[in-house]
């Protein structure tokens, strides 16, 4: 009678679709063990490779604009001046502004991550490592060292990082010894004169001859005029001179 | 990035200036809430209809993409749906939402098929019970309420998952977004599963005679369904 396998479900037992999670069959619960989805897994796991910064760069108007910006302040401004620049009381800003302001600086607040890229792509790439953290620009038409040492000296909370004068970098020591140099018109005076000291001593040299003779003389003839009442006198001094 | 002492300096960066959403193609209905369902149909049914459990089993073919809306309840399961959950659904999303600005539309028929109770107590026999109340069948990937309008998704979640955590079936508020990565998702595990055996594989081959063990609606169903169940982990 009993020649067929046992069939799991064919009178007892519940339809297919229930309310309570259906018992498997032990083969149908293998089949899901076996048919279970696998992870791929890379030779390399991905926390050891260097995470890649995916930025959507989208070509920000603003960004490009703020980026003419610099360029032409780098293009126009005889002397820029990078500064470190730690949190001020607004007022103070507002003073150092106006005091700098009175010597035609102007401050500039630029963030780092817009001239960045400005800079490394013109001919200032090395003042690229003085962008970093918080820092202000001072920029100005003319090169006035000495009252923007003076102004910033009584400001403690900025400090002179770098300078781009006329297309030099100096350091901070470079521009103290900037400050101390005599100004443009004094240095030319002093030039003009150095170069004028030699051809002035010319008319000199010329006559030093001459007149070393005319005072040998003049001292010969007060000599006889001394001697004429005392000794007899004596000769004249040989004719030294040519 | 934190520095040297480990600790991280905030920095202010430049203020990226993001657009506001744009709305222009959205298209409002002429009622912006949910429409009352009625608990019996216009017209009740006399006969007494078979159970017909198939129509809970498996993956749902109708109502499964977005019509008007942005956001929406899906079903990952199946199940009926009775007057007291579409009831709960019509208020709950009613609260939530502003109808000035949002709408919402039924993705899923009134209660059309009815269920037959017999009364408490009493043996087996008899004959087949009266009707007690009418629902409708919901399968898995199906979706029963959308939600579109002037939103974002961060709006509408809230009351979204609070209405998907209360259906007889489980449920998650999606977004055509987020319904197109979970359809990418499941389309790249298929593609880079290592395990070369797939229940598909099997049943269609036959390999073992698993099929003695399995129903003739596992071709169709792939392991991925069991009775009213969808099993998300599975390929």
């Amino acid at each position: 009678a009993g020649g067929r396998p046992p069939l799991p479900s064919v009178r007892r037992g519940s339809k297919a679709v229930t309310r309570h999670w259906k018992a498997m069959h032990f083969q149908r619960q293998k089949l899901m063990a076996v048919t279970e989805y696998l992870a791929p897994r890379p030779a390399i796991p991905p926390r050891c490779l260097a995470p890649r910064k995916e930025r959507l760069e989208e070509d920000n108007s603003y960004v490009r604009l703020l980026q003419r910006q610099v360029e032409e302040v780098f293009r126009d401004n005889r002397m820029i001046v990078i500064c470190q620049y730690n949190s001020m009381p607004g007022e103070d800003v507002v003073l150092m502004r106006h005091y700098l302001r009175k010597h035609n600086i102007e401050v500039k607040f630029i963030l780092n991550e817009i001239i960045r890229p400005v800079l490394s792509q013109s001919k200032y790439k090395n003042l690229l490592p003085l962008f970093v953290a918080r820092n202000i620009l001072l920029v100005s038409r003319e090169a006035k060292v000495k009252e923007m040492l003076r102004v910033l000296k009584g400001v403690p909370q900025i400090n002179l990082l770098g300078a781009c004068i006329d297309d030099t970098i100096l350091s901070r020591q470079g521009v103290e010894n900037f400050a101390k140099l005599p100004t443009l018109e004094v240095s030319q005076g002093q030039t003009v004169g150095a170069l004028a000291l030699l051809p002035s001593q010319t008319s000199s040299l010329l006559q030093r001859g001459s007149a070393h003779l005319a005072a040998l003389l003049d001292e010969h003839i007060r000599r006889l005029q001394a001697g004429e009442t005392g000794s007899p006198a004596e000769p004249a001094p040989a004719q030294s001179s040519g | 990035p934190p520095g040297p002492g480990g600790l991280t300096v905030p920095r202010a960066g430049l203020k990226k200036f993001v657009l506001p959403p744009d709305y222009s193609g959205i298209t409002f209905p002429e009622k912006t809430k949910l429409k009352f369902m009625d608990k019996v149909p216009a017209v009740p049914k006399v006969r007494r209809e078979p159970r017909r459990l198939r129509d809970i089993r498996g993956p749902s073919r109708e109502a499964t993409d977005f019509t008007q809306g942005q956001y929406g309840i899906m079903a990952l399961g199946g199940g009926y749906l009775h007057w007291g959950h579409f009831e709960m659904i019509r208020l709950t999303i009613g609260r939530g939402m502003d109808p000035k600005s949002m709408f919402a539309i039924w993705r899923v028929p009134a209660p059309s098929k009815p269920v037959t109770r017999k009364s408490l107590g009493h043996r087996m026999g008899g004959g087949k019970g009266p009707i007690d109340h009418y629902v409708t069948a919901v399968k898995s990937g199906r979706l029963v309420v959308e939600v579109g309008g002037r939103c974002e998704f961060g709006e509408v979640e809230p009351f979204l998952t609070q209405v998907a955590r209360k259906l007889p079936f489980p449920a998650v508020a999606v977004s055509r977004d987020s319904l197109q990565q979970m359809r990418q998702g499941g389309e790249e595990k298929k593609l880079n599963n290592q395990n070369p055996w797939t229940f598909e594989r099997v049943v269609t081959a036959n390999m073992l005679g698993m099929r003695k063990y399995l129903s003739p609606y596992d071709l169709r169903l792939k392991g991925r369904y069991w009775g009213k169940f969808f099993l998300k982990h599975r390929v």
